[in-house]
């Protein structure tokens, strides 16, 4: 499609099209300021991101981001908190600068959305009518019927940063020299597709620094994952993988023939191949699927996660409401941080434009995706996507993009750790300012 | 192509929604495009540190320059770069390059920098590098801003013009007089001043506030 028969497009859909355009331009302004108000659920990666760059779009918009917790922990480099290398306070972000650009941070829990009615019920009692409303809850997870954990408090997630992580770190410290150390792997999809195995590494290096006698056994519900070269590569180089002195052994899902059940009471998970067995700490990561409210909202498929336009991430389930993040379908995206902040600019600029009564601009996205194996030794993925509307994907641009290569040099490893922390400053100032 | 788009236009009428963005890809904005790279580089491009370098307030050609290279892979290796800059056409390239150097070369990073060391560079920089870098390296019309850029990627691009990784022969955008000088200049910094002489003038560069 040339860019010519793009414009004769816009220019007769702009006549015919007025119908179209129509419903933002009335709903512009009818519940917030004549500019119009945006209601943000998730101050996650991508609602703060959106949150952020509707302002930056339109500082005249009335956003509202309303988030239960007062501060958020990014999960990125909370591996790096199970390791012992970073504190839990130096992955916290506070609220202050979305705060300072004009945005109302409400703290509370968003109950309901009312579509038809445009507007969103708190747990806390209030309601706030919006123009546009913007999901963005991240994930919750699975019942997986074999698993009894309660509240998680013995076995972890620590799928979502905060105490969680805290709670493994302390497991971690108090496990015995000698002591195993296992990890559920969640089948797919699930949020940051390397993060188990980033997990597992900086765990091995914890203990072969202070726990050498240790081992974290990775028990997978998949028979590959990401960047699973790169993982068993680092792993042969830094931990012994494939020796019997390995510190990380890892259970393919064919391997073990399933799991049959994991118990916080006894320490046990309970393999067909391997029968029950004790570890002294687990941590599960179950199954996953979109943050609840998106469900309980109607936004969800059959599979629990919510189906959007990929240009403007408005959901197909009910207009005037968006959603993104790990919670969206965006497909060939993956469930990453980068990709929500990505995503967040994107739809950010699509509301900006619809609430101008303006057409929404053609859009661009990138994930950049770091993960620590060790001291001085990092690897990445990358992508550079646009949107092909034949196959209704966010689309890797072809021959780039791709993996850092096996044989890099070990200063090319160093270096990639030493942008992965700069990621980390860079990404949390673009999304929470 | 027309009537399916026609199609979708109805169909999303039918739904009520309002997007038209469901036809296909005109170029994506400068913003657009250039809000991508924050993600690494800092909100508009002016990096947090401690190693991705500010992008804000480079001299625009050398910014195209620096992602053709990338491209290219000829006469500049990187560890993610060379994967991202093939994602864009020259075109995109213009405009993300124009985006950023029309922003402001920021300083925000908390840099660690030693004050003796910095002051050691300062005097070799004056007589090796300030004929290019000039004004301190502040300037940004025909070279790169130096002064204030993070320090472990100055040394990283100190280190690839040792090794070679980063080739100033092989690099199409300087004449022959610019390549002899500027080789001329880096090979008095390793010989007359060695690894502190090296780090000093590090020290002196990413100390400008
Ligand atoms: C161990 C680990 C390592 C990772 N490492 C990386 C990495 O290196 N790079 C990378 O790019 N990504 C990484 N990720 C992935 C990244 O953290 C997620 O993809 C990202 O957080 C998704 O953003 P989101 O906004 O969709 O969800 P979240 O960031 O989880 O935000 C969702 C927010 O919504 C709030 N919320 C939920 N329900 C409601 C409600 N009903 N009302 C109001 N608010 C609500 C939550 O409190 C939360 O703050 C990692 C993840 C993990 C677990």
């Amino acid at each position: 499609m040339s860019k010519m028969n793009r414009r004769n497009f816009l220019k007769a859909g702009a006549a015919t099209g007025a119908v179209l355009a129509a419903p933002s331009l009335a709903n512009a302004g009818s519940h917030g300021g004549k500019h119009g108000k945006i209601v943000i659920v998730g101050g996650g990666v991508a609602g703060a991101t959106t949150a952020r760059y509707l302002k930056i779009g339109n500082a005249e918009l009335d956003v509202t981001l309303i988030e239960p917790k007062a501060s958020y922990h990014t999960c990125f480099m909370s591996n790096e908190v199970l390791e012992g290398s970073r504190k839990l306070s130096q992955i916290e972000q506070s609220y202050d600068g979305l705060k300072s650009m004009g945005v109302k941070v409400v703290k509370d829990s968003v109950k309901s959305i009312d579509a038809k009615g445009k507007k969103v019920m708190t747990a806390g009692g209030s309601t706030f009518g919006y123009d546009r409303c913007v999901v963005a809850p991240g994930i919750d997870f699975k019942v997986d019927g074999f698993a009894d954990v309660g509240d998680f408090s013995m076995i972890t997630h620590a799928w979502k940063a905060g105490p969680q992580t805290a709670t493994l770190r302390k497991q971690l410290e108090a496990m015995p020299d000698g002591g195993t150390f296992c990890i559920v792997a969640p089948p797919n999809p699930f949020r940051c597709p390397p993060g188990p195995y980033e997990r597992a590494s900086l765990v091995a290096n914890y203990f072969m620094h202070h726990k050498p006698k240790s081992k974290v056994v990775i028990i997978d519900r998949k028979d590959k994952f990401s960047k699973m070269g790169l993982f068993t590569g680092a792993w042969k180089n830094l931990y012994g993988y494939g020796t019997d002195k390995s510190i990380i052994e890892w259970r393919s899902a064919a391997s073990t023939g399933g799991i049959d059940s994991i118990s916080a009471k006894d320490m046990t998970v309970e393999t067909l191949a391997n029968g029950k067995e004790k570890f002294d700490v687990i941590n599960y990561i179950p199954a996953q699927k979109a943050g609840n409210i998106a469900a309980t909202a109607g936004l969800t498929d059959a599979k629990g996660w919510c189906p959007v336009d990929k240009t403007t991430f408005e959901s197909k389930m009910h207009a005037g409401v968006h959603v993104l993040g790990d919670a969206s379908v965006a497909t060939k995206m993956p469930k990453s941080g980068y990709a929500a902040n990505s995503q967040g600019k994107v739809c950010a600029a699509a509301i900006v434009a619809l609430m101008a009564g303006k057409e929404v601009g053609t859009p661009s996205y990138v994930n950049t995706c770091y993960s620590i194996a060790g001291d001085d030794y990092g690897f990445s993925v990358a992508a550079v996507y646009k949107y092909n509307a034949e196959k209704d994907i966010i689309a890797g641009v072809k021959g780039a993009g791709g993996l850092t290569p096996g044989d890099a040099s070990a200063e090319m490893r160093r270096r990639e750790v030493e942008f992965a922390y700069s990621w980390y400053n860079n990404i949390c100032k673009d999304t929470w300012g | 192509m027309r009537k399916s788009m026609t199609y979708a236009l109805a169909a999303g009428a039918l739904m009520g929604f309002v997007s038209l963005s469901s036809a296909q890809a005109a170029d994506a904005s400068a913003s657009m495009l250039a809000d991508t790279c924050n993600g690494c580089h800092g909100p508009d491009g002016v990096s947090q540190g401690p190693a991705a370098p500010t992008i804000a307030g480079m001299n625009k050609f050398y910014l195209v320059e620096s992602m053709k290279a990338y491209k290219a892979g000829t006469n500049r290796k990187s560890s993610i770069m060379q994967r991202i800059a093939k994602g864009y056409t020259d075109s995109e390239v213009e405009a993300i390059a124009g985006y950023f150097s029309a922003k402001k070369f920021g300083r925000v990073a908390m840099q660690n920098t030693d004050a003796g060391a910095a002051s050691k560079g300062q005097a070799i920089a004056k007589d090796l590098c300030e004929s290019c870098h000039e004004k301190e390296g502040y300037a940004a019309e025909d070279y790169p801003v130096l002064a204030g850029q993070m320090m472990p990627y100055l040394k990283n691009n100190l280190m690839d013009f040792k090794s070679g990784d980063r080739s100033i022969d092989n690099n199409p955008n300087m004449s022959d007089k610019e390549k002899r000088k500027k080789k001329r200049a880096l090979e008095d910094l390793m010989a007359k001043h060695g690894d502190d002489g090296m780090a000093a003038v590090l020290n002196f560069y990413a100390s400008r506030k």
